[in-house]
Order: structure tokens, then C-alpha cells, then sequence
């Protein structure tokens, strides 16, 4: 479904993605793990297109869309939800939303309807809301919701756009172990033909939920393997698990 | 306050503005008509320029150059090729339109402070470009501009009655278009690419095309009103293409509240009715005028309807 071969990044000195390849299967649940700094945010925008690599090619569905800028690949279906919250700050939870699915559904260039009139754009909000457990404050404005209740309009925003690969940003990040449970049900129940990548901190939600992992250190692709052989792995432990393992 | 809730308050602002326009039509006289088809026209231009600023995000400093656009294409289609003015109206706002495009096309790749400087760039080329051109009378400007004739209508465009009335028509007309365009699904892409432009980037928009077709529908409406203008004086120069011009726009929409229209209009009136009355009493209005808009936005940094709108919430939290 996304294939990545040979990526790398430099900021200035730092060498942040090293020759990274990466291959999700169609349906795959598919954890990044790595230590803080070692380039996993920096890869989704590789693979997103929101930052040009130096080197290396990304597919998406059999389509090779290294020259596409990050609007194409969206609309190809490559959604990403993002670290920090990345809303439409003053507008409304359906507002968000609905400009989501507006996209989503191909309406953007519709002038002479009422965006209220689109029934369908309602329903996918409302079925969007109702998923990712913000249905409760539709009429709140995004920046005056609770810091969890954003963080699910975040995951919203990228699920709305139906994609065919979809990538998490550490989606339970800074939530409460409610939130957290939720998430991890959201992510279980997601269509079953949809590729997911999520960077996630929390080992017991990754071993939870993913069917492979890649560890990331220093840019580089340290393991790749089944939640089972990551375990074993004397590397991962060494680098990453060491503390807790 | 819901989302259609605040879009149901506009909406009856602009009733009463409405209404107040007319009853102020049917009892003014031959000034009172002159005035109103100034207001008119000048709320027509601060819309297009909402639409753009308030809108999509997009703080053009050079809006005046599709008015200009508007105004000289009028004039040159009347009277140096001798097209009836009913057909230059339309055909102004495809000159401007087209303008707006090419401008556009460069402008729309720059966001911020460079945008605000190249379209102040653009708008002083244009002015330039006017003040020197033999064919549109430079400096002096052009006079002899007809007004449409609508004889077969039962109207008389060349009495100020019926042209204010009929310039009051086309404002509300457009207050109605672009009302329906910011409430439809294209005015949401542009209120997100407004926002957050680089989450639009990645829900797929193509962000430019959009900013492109704000920037054209801007500076074909800003073109009507420059049409409207050139005929109602039956005359232009460079001095409507002035970056003062789109300088006094921009902050008659910050003043009224960007992005709600209704806003804008009673701005645009405010300023016609204020230079109008005040500069008969002070030397010093445009002091005074200063003055009232520092405190407007000291006061209520989202502008006249912005405060309006605060104030149905807090009433609405107390009701509910
Ligand atoms: N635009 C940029 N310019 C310069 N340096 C950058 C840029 N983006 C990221 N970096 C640096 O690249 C390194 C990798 O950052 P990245 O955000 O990809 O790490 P990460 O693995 O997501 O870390 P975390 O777990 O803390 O989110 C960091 O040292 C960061 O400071
Ligand atoms: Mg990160």
C-alpha cells in the first residue's frame, strides 16, 4: 500500500533519516518506535510529502509519488494526524470537521450550494464524530475543547479523509488512561483494508495493537520486525527497551 | 452561539440595513440619492475586499487596482469604443476578473507580509501605469461616461433617484451571491485555508487554485464597483487607483468585522456619512474618523459585528 525506499534527510549537520525503507502491507497495524529525536515525526513528513527528502522514492498503491506534493498524496489517500494538536483553532468541532470531509468528498469547488444543504457531508461529520468520540461538543469551538477531546478531533480530521493508508502521530499523547483505552479500541476497529502506521511511546498500547514494528534510532531503521521478534531483539533492548525490559 | 445561529444573525443585520436603506431612498432628495449611491458602491468594493481579507486570510494592500481596473475599462469600452454602458458593466468585471488572474497568479504564492507587499506593488504599477497613459487622459483622467440606458425598464439611470436605486439593488445582490459563496463549500476550504493553511495542504487542498479563484471572484466584484463608480461620476482618473483607496477598504472591513460582510457595509457606510458630515463641521475630521477607529479596535479587536455577535453570545448563555 505505501512503500518507502532509501529515504534520507539532512537539517544542515543533522543527518536525520538515513537510507530509511519501509513497507506497509494493505490492513497492516504497524507501530514506529524510537526514541525522542530520532526522526520518526521527520519520516512522516517524508512520506507525506510535507518535507522534500535528499534522497529516496515513496509509493503509494502501486503509484510512485516521490515528485507529488503533499496535497496530491492526500487526495491518493495518505492521511496523517499530527504530534501537536493541528486544528482549525476558532471554529467549531463540526466546522472542523465538515471543511475535512468537504475535501474528503471533492465539494471544495462547489460555490452555489449551501454547505448545510450537502446531506452527505452532515452524516460523514456526524458518523466522524461519533467514531472519534467528539458527537458530545459539536458547537464548541476546537480551541476550547479539553486537551484529550482535541487530541480525538486531531485523529478525526485525518479519518475523515477515508484514506487508504493512515498515519498517527502519537494519537494517545498527553491523554488520560480512558482516552487512551478509547484510542486503542478507535484504532482496533479501523476498516480492516486500511494500512496504519502510529508512533507510539507507550509499549504496552504498541504490543497491544501492532501486527509489526520498525525501530528508529538516530535515523536509521535499528529492527524491523513482529512484536515477538522485537522483544527478542538484543539490539532493541539494548537501545530502547533497556529500561524497561 | 451555534454556527447558525451567528449566521442568522447577520443575515437579519443585514435586513434592517436594508430596510434602512430604502426608507432613507424613499425620503431622500437629489443629495440624499448622490450619497446613497456612494455608500452603495463603496460597501460593493469593502465586500470584495471582505470577501478576500475577511474570508480566505488574504490581507491585499492593492485591492484598488481591480476598482481601477473596473472603472477604466468602463471608460475606455463607453467612450473611446463607443460600447453601450450596459455592456461594459459586464464586461468591466471580465477586465478586472482577467487582471485579477495574472496579478493572482504570482501574488498567491506568497503569504504574509510579502503578500500584503506585492499587491501594494501591483496596485502602485497599475496607478502608474494610468497616470501616464495618453490614452486614458493620465492625470486628468477621462470624462463623457454614460450610464446604462434603461428606457425599456421604465428607468432613467441619469436621474440620481433611480441609479442610487438601482446601484442599492446590485449591492444587496452581491451581499446576497457572496453571502451564499462563503456559506457554501467552497467558502469553508477558504475559511480553513484562512486557519491553518498547512493542515489544508494535508487534507488534500490545493491551496493555491483556491487562493486564485478568491483573488479572481475579489477583483471582478472590486471591477462592478469600479464600473459603477466610473458611471456615477462620469468620470475616472489615477486618484481612484490609490493605494489610500485600498488602504481605507482594508480598514473599513477591520472596523465592521472581517469575514461576517454585514460588517464591511456598515463600515463603508460609516466612512462615506462621516466624511460627509463631518468634514462639514471640522477641518480635522479624518483626525476624528482616526480616532474612532483606534477605539473601535482597541475596543473590539473583531470589529463592530464581531462585538455584536460577542454580545448575542453572552445574552444567549444568560437566556439558556
Ligand atoms: N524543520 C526542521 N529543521 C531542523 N531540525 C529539525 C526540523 N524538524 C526536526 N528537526 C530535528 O530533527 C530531529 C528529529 O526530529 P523528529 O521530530 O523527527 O523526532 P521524533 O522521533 O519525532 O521525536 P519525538 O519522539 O520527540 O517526537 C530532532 O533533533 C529535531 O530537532
Ligand atoms: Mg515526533
Amino acid at each position: 500500500m505505501l512503500r518507502a525506499e532509501g529515504l534520507d534527510k539532512s537539517f544542515g549537520a543533522l543527518h536525520v533519516a538515513r537510507d530509511v525503507s519501509l513497507h506497509l502491507a494493505p490492513g497492516v497495524r504497524h507501530a514506529l518506535i524510537g526514541p525522542n529525536g530520532a526522526g520518526k515525526t521527520t519520516l512522516f513528513d517524508l512520506l507525506c510529502g510535507m518535507v522534500a527528502a535528499d534522497a529516496g522514492r515513496v509509493w503509494l498503491d502501486g503509484a510512485d509519488v516521490t515528485a507529488a506534493s503533499a496535497d496530491q498524496r492526500a487526495r491518493a489517500g495518505l492521511a496523517r494526524s499530527f504530534q501537536r494538536n493541528n486544528l482549525f483553532a476558532d471554529m467549531t468541532v463540526a466546522a472542523n470537521l465538515a471543511t475535512a470531509i468537504v475535501l474528503a468528498q471533492g465539494h471544495g469547488p462547489v460555490f452555489w450550494k449551501g454547505l448545510r444543504r450537502l446531506s452527505g457531508v452532515a452524516a460523514a461529520v456526524a458518523e466522524i464524530a461519533a467514531l472519534v468520540g467528539v458527537d458530545g461538543v459539536m458547537n464548541q469551538p476546537a480551541d476550547t475543547l479539553a486537551y484529550g477531546m482535541q487530541r480525538q478531533l486531531e485523529i478525526g480530521l485525518a479519518l475523515a479523509l477515508a484514506p487508504k493508508v493512515l498515519l498517527l502521530d502519537e494519537p494517545t499523547s498527553g491523554m488520560s488512561p480512558d482516552e487512551t483505552a478509547a484510542m486503542q479500541r478507535l484504532i482496533g476497529g479501523l476498516p480492516p483494508t486500511m494500512a496504519v502506521l502510529v508512533i507510539e511511546h507507550d509499549m504496552d498500547v504498541v504490543f497491544d495493537f501492532a501486527d509489526r514494528i520498525t525501530v528508529l534510532d538516530y535515523g536509521t531503521v535499528l529492527f524491523e520486525g513482529t512484536p515477538g521478534e522485537v522483544r527478542q531483539s538484543e539490539a532493541v533492548r539494548r537501545r530502547y527497551l533497556g529500561a524497561e525490559a | 452561539m451555534t454556527d447558525l445561529a451567528q449566521d442568522r444573525l447577520r443575515l437579519a443585520v443585514a435586513a434592517v440595513m436594508a430596510a434602512a436603506a430604502l426608507l432613507w431612498w424613499a425620503t431622500a432628495g437629489f443629495f440624499g440619492h448622490e450619497l446613497i449611491a456612494q455608500v452603495a458602491i463603496f460597501a460593493i468594493f469593502a465586500m470584495s475586499l471582505d470577501l478576500l481579507v475577511g474570508t480566505a486570510g488574504m490581507v491585499s494592500l492593492g485591492h484598488a487596482a481591480f476598482f481601477g481596473a473596473g472603472a477604466y475599462a468602463t471608460a475606455g469600452l463607453t467612450v473611446l469604443l463607443g460600447w453601450p454602458a450596459w455592456l461594459a458593466l459586464p464586461a468591466s468585471m471580465v477586465v478586472a476578473g482577467l487582471l485579477a488572474v495574472v496579478v493572482g497568479a504570482f501574488a498567491v504564492r506568497l503569504a504574509g507580509v510579502f503578500f500584503i507587499m506585492i499587491t501594494l506593488a501591483i496596485g502602485e504599477m497599475v496607478h502608474a501605469y494610468l497616470f501616464r497613459s495618453r490614452t486614458f487622459g493620465g492625470d486628468d483622467g477621462l470624462g463623457g461616461i454614460p450610464r446604462p440606458d434603461l428606457g425599456a425598464l421604465g428607468l432613467t439611470l441619469d436621474d440620481p433617484s433611480h441609479f442610487s436605486l438601482a446601484v442599492l439593488t446590485l449591492a444587496l445582490l452581491v451581499y446576497l451571491g457572496l453571502r451564499q459563496v462563503v456559506g457554501s463549500p467552497f467558502g469553508q476550504v477558504l475559511a480553513g485555508i484562512h486557519r491553518n493553511e498547512a493542515r489544508m495542504r494535508a487534507l488534500g487542498c490545493p491551496v493555491r487554485h483556491y487562493k486564485l479563484a478568491a483573488f479572481t471572484l475579489a477583483g471582478a466584484i472590486a471591477g462592478l464597483a469600479g464600473s459603477l463608480a466610473a458611471q456615477h461620476n462620469n468620470f475616472i482618473s489615477p486618484e481612484l487607483v490609490t493605494w489610500t483607496t485600498s488602504g481605507e477598504a482594508l480598514i473599513v472591513v477591520i472596523v465592521g468585522g472581517m469575514g461576517t460582510l454585514v460588517g464591511p457595509v456598515a463600515g463603508a457606510a460609516a466612512v462615506i456619512l462621516a466624511g460627509h458630515y463631518l468634514s462639514g463641521l471640522t477641518e480635522y475630521w479624518m483626525f476624528f474618523m482616526g480616532l474612532m477607529f483606534v477605539a473601535v479596535v482597541l475596543i473590539a479587536g473583531d470589529g463592530l459585528q464581531g462585538a455584536l455577535e460577542r454580545l448575542a453570545r453572552r445574552f444567549g448563555r444568560a437566556a439558556g
